[in-house]
């Protein structure tokens, strides 16, 4: 893309940018941190994904501020438009992520020590792990402009959704084996759901990231398995 | 905005939308200043009763195409179109055409306000005398009308015989729309109507232009883009004597299709 006649412009440009980026990076980081802490009971890393949280919420601050700022300086047009509004909503996601992960983080004293089986461990992993590809995509395909890439990732979160649905029902059957594992399992379930959430925001992300690349809007309808909902069969 | 009740009412809305009648048809116009090509194989229809905007950087032809309209290029030597223009589906750039009756059902307001140094009253009166015969009463109604339309009238009505130079720049601009108004056109032709203006005047006559569509098609040239966002319904982009994209404003200025529009609005141009 040709520079801007008003160069200052390009690098307001850039700074939102890189702030968009910037968060993108962290919200990566805390959610596989929270995953972390959750499944080896560390909670001083909790805590340090708790604090990120402060500096997530920090720099989307700056990103309104700076955004605003350059839309009522500039007044951007056509892809500059497109560009801004996208990095307040992308903005908007990535902070709900932060916030999503922070409460996973808040769990790990509640969930407790030993209280969670390899195979239960193994699922939650492989979910988060999911979710992380799923971030660490967006980011990647946006920066490249890979449209049918983000296109597909948009897609590909049917199968956290999936996932979400197996975790959902493993623990009901922990819970219904034996009711001391209630408290913890509850709150697993809430973990579970919030990186279900997150992939959902991922996908608001693929789909903001699109509209920026194109122009044009994905198609409203995106497959959706979430079954929790649905009675589980007699375990 | 008119609530949607019901599937036929979209349906209506949208077939509406779809199919607006044609007022200018723009065929295949060349312009020349002498041996010099301005317009080059212009085609393109702009709808009734809506505003039409056209931007491009100077020299793009975008005032050149709004002066073959009312043919006021004619007024100069060596300047020439070939091609067709209907007004209605009648050629206007036929030689046959009388361009009075013409310059009466298409109407030019210009960058610099150009009042008549005479009365206000006067600058309305002057070009309805010229087509038709009033009597006192009817005229006073006519100028009244006028300024009303152009949103004029209550900061003029006691002053009717004060010179129309004496007005701001703002007011004079709206005098002159009020002066085009008066003889009743079809179109209006407004030429960078607002760049000798404030923010304020400017925003009366966007104002005004809002309210003017409802009866004329406009079609307005002008360098300010979010002037151009703001009021037209469809928008051209001229670029040395080719248009090079036309669409729905919207469209032009969220998602341009070709890249010189893009370029130019986002201001990465040249």
């Amino acid at each position: 893309m040709a520079e801007h006649t008003v160069t200052s412009f390009d690098d307001d440009l850039a700074h939102i940018s890189r702030l968009v980026s910037a968060m993108a990076d962290l919200a990566g980081t805390m959610v596989g941190d929270a995953t972390r802490a959750l499944i080896e009971s560390d909670t001083g890393l909790a805590q340090r994904v708790v604090s990120d949280d402060v500096v997530m919420d920090a720099r989307q601050r700056e990103l309104d501020n700076r955004t605003i700022t350059l839309i009522a300086k500039r007044q951007p047009m056509a892809d500059d438009l497109r560009a801004v509004v996208g990095a307040i909503r992308m903005a908007g996601d990535l902070e709900r992520i932060g916030d999503l992960a922070k409460n996973i983080a808040k769990r790990v004293g509640a969930v407790g020590q030993g209280s969670m089986s390899r195979d239960l461990s193994h699922s939650i992993d492989a979910m988060a792990q999911l979710v992380l590809i799923q971030i660490k995509g967006v980011v990647e395909e946006y920066g490249a402009g890979d449209t049918e890439a983000l296109a597909r990732l948009r897609n590909d979160d049917e199968r956290i959704d999936v996932k979400y649905t197996s975790v959902f029902r493993e623990l009901l059957t922990y819970m219904m084996e034996d009711p001391r594992n209630i408290t913890a399992c509850t709150h697993l379930l809430f973990c579970a759901k919030n990186l279900e959430r997150i992939g959902d925001h991922v996908t608001n992300i693929a789909e903001n990231a699109y509209y920026v690349l194109t122009g044009e809007q994905l198609p409203a309808a995106r497959p959706k398995t979430d079954e929790t909902a649905v009675p589980a069969p007699a375990a | 905005m008119k609530p949607m009740l019901s599937n036929e009412i979209i349906t209506a809305d949208v077939i509406n939308a779809a199919t607006p009648k044609t007022k200018i048809e723009v065929k295949n116009l060349n312009f020349y200043y002498g041996e010099s090509k301005a317009l080059k194989d212009i085609t393109l229809s702009l709808p009734e009763r809506s505003v039409t905007a056209f931007i491009g950087p100077s020299g793009c032809g975008k005032s050149t195409l709004l002066r073959v309209f009312n043919r006021i290029y004619e007024l100069y030597p060596k300047q020439r179109a070939d091609g067709e223009v209907l007004l209605d589906g009648e050629n206007i750039l036929e030689r046959s055409q009388d361009l009075n009756l013409l310059r009466t059902k298409i109407g030019m307001v210009f960058q610099k306000p150009t009042p008549f140094p005479m009365s206000i009253y006067e600058n309305i009166a002057f070009g309805i005398r010229l087509y038709e015969k009033l009597t006192k009463a009817e005229m006073d109604e006519r100028v009244e009308q006028a300024l009303k339309r152009a949103a004029l009238w209550t900061e003029v009505k006691d002053k009717l015989d004060a010179s129309g130079t004496s007005l701001s720049g703002g007011q004079q601009q709206r005098l002159c729309i009020a002066r085009t108004v008066a003889v009743k056109p079809e179109v209006i032709l407004l030429d960078e109507p607002c760049s000798a203006l404030d923010p304020l005047s400017t925003a009366r006559i966007e104002e005004l232009i809002d309210e003017l569509q409802a009866d004329y098609t406009i079609v307005i040239v002008t360098h300010n883009m979010q002037q151009a966002a703001r009021v037209s319904a469809q928008t051209a982009f001229m670029y040395l004597g080719e248009l090079i994209e036309f669409d729905k404003t919207e469209k032009i200025f969220t998602a341009p299709s070709e890249k010189r529009t893009q370029d130019y609005i986002t201001g990465r141009f040249g």
